[in-house]
């Protein structure tokens, strides 16, 4: 889980992707895994793996990329066994390479789901995702919930690993035991864990307060976002691409392998 | 006895947090570890039950190398406090608080009983005793965190930061209890940038500066070394930098009491004024 969390932390950077306008590489996301799902087939879900693999190679960033989807493992797996489960329990089917196969396609899919919304936090800032969101009109008071849910994952991650150096030097043993005696042994790590939250959430809130959040509805900005000649290309190429997809997934008879 | 051969820690970041440091405390020994913010204070510390296996180098603590031990088993002979106390509580009581590393440890219930009145005893928490940890002060909740650790005895207790958020009064409680416990013979490793409060408890001290070890030596010795404290980003204690500036008189940086100082400046003083 930690792998994944780090895949979807903010890398600082000067590449060509960083540089770009927060809301076209959010379209960009949206259309890569829009893409993803409008398509089954392994040719074209790894097309666009590999599209987003020479994404994170120009923004400097292939290697957590690549540890984001490795981090994913277990999930995917748990999608295709649920999967492959779920096709069992329906009627008339039975233990097919078919079923195998179309259970294979559906966990794929979501490597490039995931693949893709990593490239956009890698290279995206919570600040620049809240400017984003705001100028697409999501009420600023959401936005900033989201932003500081992102901001605060790492500071979270840090306080569990405390957390948990503290009680494995009591003696608490996380591994011994069964299924059961393990789930009770995480109560010493998730209490305090959650007395933390709560605390921060209060110092968080009154720290917004006295600065005045929410006093005027119409906010400024430090930075205001402005759409460049590279952003608009960027878009218009990105917008082109996915027409020609939709183009080929409904209207052409172009077999696909 | 703590012995650190040739140690290095490196994070998985890549951040080289230790660096070849070699070591060797005794029983019995109080120890204080200085240095600035990110020296390695804190990762040295957690080398000592095993939290953190050396990446090149070994831990020995008592002959028992600590990367072929497991964290639980380590930590029945190094007790370590750390600097956010409420990292360790969650139970509705007090004295259950206490007796969670007792039971992980496996001992009898007349003796945790009993250990558990000894530690609220011994840290002046018995009214407390069914109390909510989370309803203590910043003061007690240190001095609970004390207990837990205190309870079952180790050889070995490591304290971290113990003075931040504490004050004047809660770190004289803080040495009183530190000098006890030694007394009774445990070792103590004390993390810490508190200059005043390890001038007063007058420890063996290890400067630590980028992951190594810059310093080791008698309080009386380290403390007044201006220079070096500077080098480590830390101010010497307020009476080492008094006496630091009264070389007319014929003083040396020293590490005393007031009381010593100001009869030795009196008596300086009158010398001069006769002699003139």
């Amino acid at each position: 889980m930690s792998t994944i969390l780090r895949g979807l932390q903010f890398y600082p950077g000067k590449t060509i992707i960083h540089k770009l306008d927060p809301r076209v590489k959010l379209v960009i996301s949206l259309l890569l895994m829009a893409t993803a799902a409008l398509y089954l087939e392994v040719t074209i879900i790894t097309m666009v793996i590999v599209v987003e693999a020479l994404l994170s190679i120009v923004a400097k960033v292939f290697s957590r990329w690549a540890r984001t989807v490795y981090g994913a493992a277990p999930l995917i797996i748990l999608v295709f066994i649920a999967n492959f489960l779920f096709k069992l329990s329906m009627p008339g089917q039975s233990l097919s390479f078919q079923s195998i196969y179309e259970s294979l396609q559906l966990a794929y899919r979501l490597v490039a789901f995931l693949a893709s919304f990593s490239i956009f936090f890698l290279t995206t800032t919570p600040e620049e995702l809240g400017m984003a969101l705001t100028k697409m009109k999501v009420p600023y008071m959401y936005t900033f919930a989201f932003i500081s849910a992102i901001r605060f994952t790492p500071i979270l991650a840090e306080e569990l690993q405390s957390i948990v150096d503290a009680q494995r030097s009591r003696g608490l043993e996380l591994e011994k035991g069964n299924i059961i005696t393990r789930l009770r042994r995480y109560i010493p790590i998730l209490v305090p864990l959650m007395v933390n939250v709560l605390r921060r959430s209060y110092e968080l809130a009154e720290a917004i307060e006295v600065k005045c959040f929410g006093a005027k509805k119409n906010r400024t900005y430090l930075r205001e976002l402005k759409m460049t000649t590279k952003d608009w290309i960027t878009l218009s190429a990105s917008i082109t691409l996915f027409t020609v997809a939709i183009y080929i997934r409904y209207f052409s008879r172009i077999s696909i392998p | 006895m703590i012995i650190f051969e040739n140690v290095e820690y490196v994070y998985p970041n890549g951040f080289k947090a230790l660096n070849r440091i070699n070591l060797e405390v005794n029983s019995g020994e109080v120890v204080a570890l200085m240095g600035e913010n990110g020296a390695g204070k804190t990762t040295l510390l957690k080398h000592l039950n095993g939290l953190l296996k050396p990446t090149s180098g070994r831990v020995l603590i008592d002959g028992v190398d600590t990367r072929h031990s497991t964290v639980a088993s380590l930590s029945r002979k190094v007790g370590i406090v750390f600097q956010n106390a409420e990292d360790m509580f969650f139970s509705p009581t007090i004295q259950e608080e206490i007796a969670f590393a007792l039971n992980n440890f496996h001992f009898p219930g007349d003796v945790i009983r009993k250990r558990v009145d000894w530690a609220l005893k011994f840290m002046e928490l018995e009214e407390y005793r069914e109390k909510s940890p989370f309803l203590l002060s910043g003061g007690e909740k240190k001095r609970l965190a004390l207990a837990i650790i205190l309870a079952w005895s180790p050889d070995i207790v490591a304290l971290d930061e113990p003075t931040v958020g504490q004050d004047i009064l809660q770190k004289e409680k803080m040495i009183q209890i530190i000098r006890q416990a030694n007394q009774q013979g445990k070792t103590i490793i004390i993390s810490s940038h508190d200059v005043e409060f390890i001038a007063e408890l007058k420890p063996r001290i290890i400067l630590m500066s980028k992951g190594r070890i810059v310093r080791d030596g008698p309080s009386e010795e380290v403390l007044t070394d201006i220079s070096i404290l500077q080098e480590c980003r830390l101010l010497p204690p307020q009476i080492v930098s008094l006496t630091s500036k009264l070389d007319f008189l014929g003083l040396k940086p020293k590490l005393a009491r007031p009381e010593e100082v100001a009869n030795e400046i009196a008596r300086r003083v009158r010398h001069l004024v006769n002699y003139s």
